[in-house]
């Protein structure tokens, strides 16, 4: 088995079909409704955020669920993989403390049930497997050969999107009436919580005498909360579609000021975003118009 | 406290007769004897076999994961990774105790044959080798951890090494239930002809490199090596 597994080869069966971050991106189709297009800009249920009163509420409740289905899988497949890529030692090349190595395996063991407990969830909310596409990119940050970009891409900054969505899911049990949804929801936040934190524990520790790769590790982290804004889909802002778990956060080791940077990515996201949706229908209309 | 006088030595204050509080150290039922096949030192080689051999099942049921397309097997090796790691983390607390201050040091395979078994066994990585995967470790490595551990565990000190049972015993009920997890998964994939030869000619294989081996802790991983009467 080689030692590190490239995206393109991640194992799925025939019901799976698999896209990138960048063709994503690249999709300018179904862009986020700034408030200011809405009749009540006020009013939640007009806005981004998923509520049962929205027309479109199962349908994208069953996508969300799906995705978060397939994120854990990544998750899983990410964890197990850290687990295995590098030899136990005393963190500096290519090695990670032998504790590190038990974590990843337990986070594995998490992940596992998480991908049963949304498969099920799933199955409950009536969607099918492979109904929708896996974005691959969790894995994508998964695959860095440098243990400590594994750590600040995918422990921080994805499980921390995962307290969000966790956060807003069990919000929209509460609220749609369905306590199935909501007591599952608050389990697998419970994890996501402690696997920020691990992520969060141990990359101060196996950065202490490393400034420079700490750096290194939390502009990636960057990076990964701007790719995973969704084009500002994430948020203090009232066009967000997932508001950020400030208290959950702050349990699994985010300080304020990384809170209010990450807020801030989601801000300018949405701003570019935004502008490139303009642009594409400048271009549309000119097009027409010819 | 009150009056503390009493009537008699014999008496309770009630005035019952008190009855004797001097008993046996063992208890009738409690056959547990004191001699044990192992010293501290053999009993930490054989602890620092089984972490590093649990490491690498942990490690490879990890990087499997990514590996093999059947989601519900894809779980199972989850969970299953994290039991080994567990078992691992135990050996490596209990190596300190076995006198072992640095457990890296123990923490080495038995001989070069059990080296070449992980590879062998880690070898397969293509989707569509899950039975070769499977194979490997439920149907060679985990029945020889079973009986590594159960050898050990009957013939230790059940007094003086009573921490290592404890752990052995913990540790055996998730190998038994892994192995039938993992022999339930190979049945529901082995369902030709060709899989069956398959199968065993993967098994026959890595079970030729482990005898070579002698188990887990080398010759004598069950006994049979020194003067217990095989």
């Amino acid at each position: 088995m080689r030692q590190f597994f490239p995206v393109e080869d991640l194992a799925r069966d025939e019901r799976f079909v698999q896209t990138n971050m960048a063709e994503r991106l690249a999709d300018t189709r179904n862009p986020m409704e700034p408030a200011s297009n809405r009749k009540s800009a006020k009013s939640r249920s007009a806005g981004n955020r998923l509520t049962p009163d929205r027309p479109d509420a199962s349908d994208r409740a069953r996508g969300l669920m799906h995705g978060i289905m397939v994120g854990e899988i990544q998750a899983l497949e990410g964890a197990g993989r850290t687990a295995h890529d590098f030899e136990a030692g005393d963190g500096s090349g290519d090695t990670i403390p032998f504790e590190l190595k038990l974590d990843m395996a337990r986070q594995a063991w998490d992940e596992a049930r998480h991908v049963e407990i949304s498969a099920k969830l799933g199955d409950w909310m009536g969607t099918e497997l492979g109904e929708f596409q896996e974005n691959t990119v969790l894995f994508e940050a998964a695959c860095s050969n440098d243990p400590v970009l594994r750590l600040a891409g995918v422990n921080r900054a994805l499980e921390g999107l995962a307290i969000d969505v966790f956060t807003q899911m069990k919000e929209f049990g509460d609220l749609a009436g369905d306590p199935y949804l909501e007591f599952c929801e608050d389990w697998m936040l419970a994890d996501e919580v402690t696997h920020v934190k691990m992520g969060s524990d141990w990359l101060r520790k196996v950065t202490e005498k490393d400034p420079d790769r700490r750096t290194k590790a939390l502009e990636f982290q960057q990076v990964v909360d701007k790719l995973f804004s969704f084009g500002g889909a994430r948020g203090d802002h009232e066009e967000s579609s997932f508001k950020l778990a400030r208290r959950f956060r702050e349990l699994a080791g985010f300080t304020d000021d990384e809170n209010d940077t990450i807020n801030k990515l989601g801000v300018d996201a949405f701003n570019e975003r935004s502008q490139a949706v303009k642009q594409a229908q400048d271009a549309a209309s000119a097009f027409a118009d010819a | 406290m009150g009056d503390t006088t009493t009537t008699s030595d014999d008496e309770a204050p009630s005035g019952a007769t008190a009855a004797s509080t001097a008993r046996a150290p063992f208890a009738p039922w409690d056959r547990r004897d004191l001699p044990g096949m192992f010293s501290v030192a053999e009993t930490a080689r054989r602890v620092g076999n089984y972490k590093w051999t649990e490491m690498k099942l942990f490690e490879a049921l990890g990087g499997w994961i990514a590996t093999v397309p059947e989601l519900d097997i894809k779980m199972r090796l989850g969970a299953h990774c994290y039991h080994h790691a567990w078992h691992a983390d135990l050996w490596n607390q209990r190596l300190p105790e076995l006198r072992e201050m640095k457990p890296e040091r123990l923490t080495v395979p038995a001989n070069d044959a059990i080296v070449r078994f992980i590879a062998a066994m880690t070898e397969p990585e293509a989707p569509e080798l899950t039975i070769e995967k499977l194979v490997g470790v439920y149907r060679v490595l985990i029945p020889r951890f079973i009986s590594a551990y159960t050898y050990h565990r009957n013939n230790t000190s059940e007094i003086t090494d009573a921490p290592t049972i404890r752990s052995i015993n913990f540790i055996l009920q998730d190998e038994f239930d892994d192995w039938r997890d993992g022999e339930m998964m190979l049945q529901s994939l082995i369902t030709t002809p060709e899989d069956v030869q398959r199968a065993a000619s993967h098994q026959a294989k890595l079970e030729t490199i482990m005898v070579e081996a002698g188990g887990i802790t080398g010759p004598g991983s069950i006994g049979g090596s020194s003067s217990d009467g095989f």
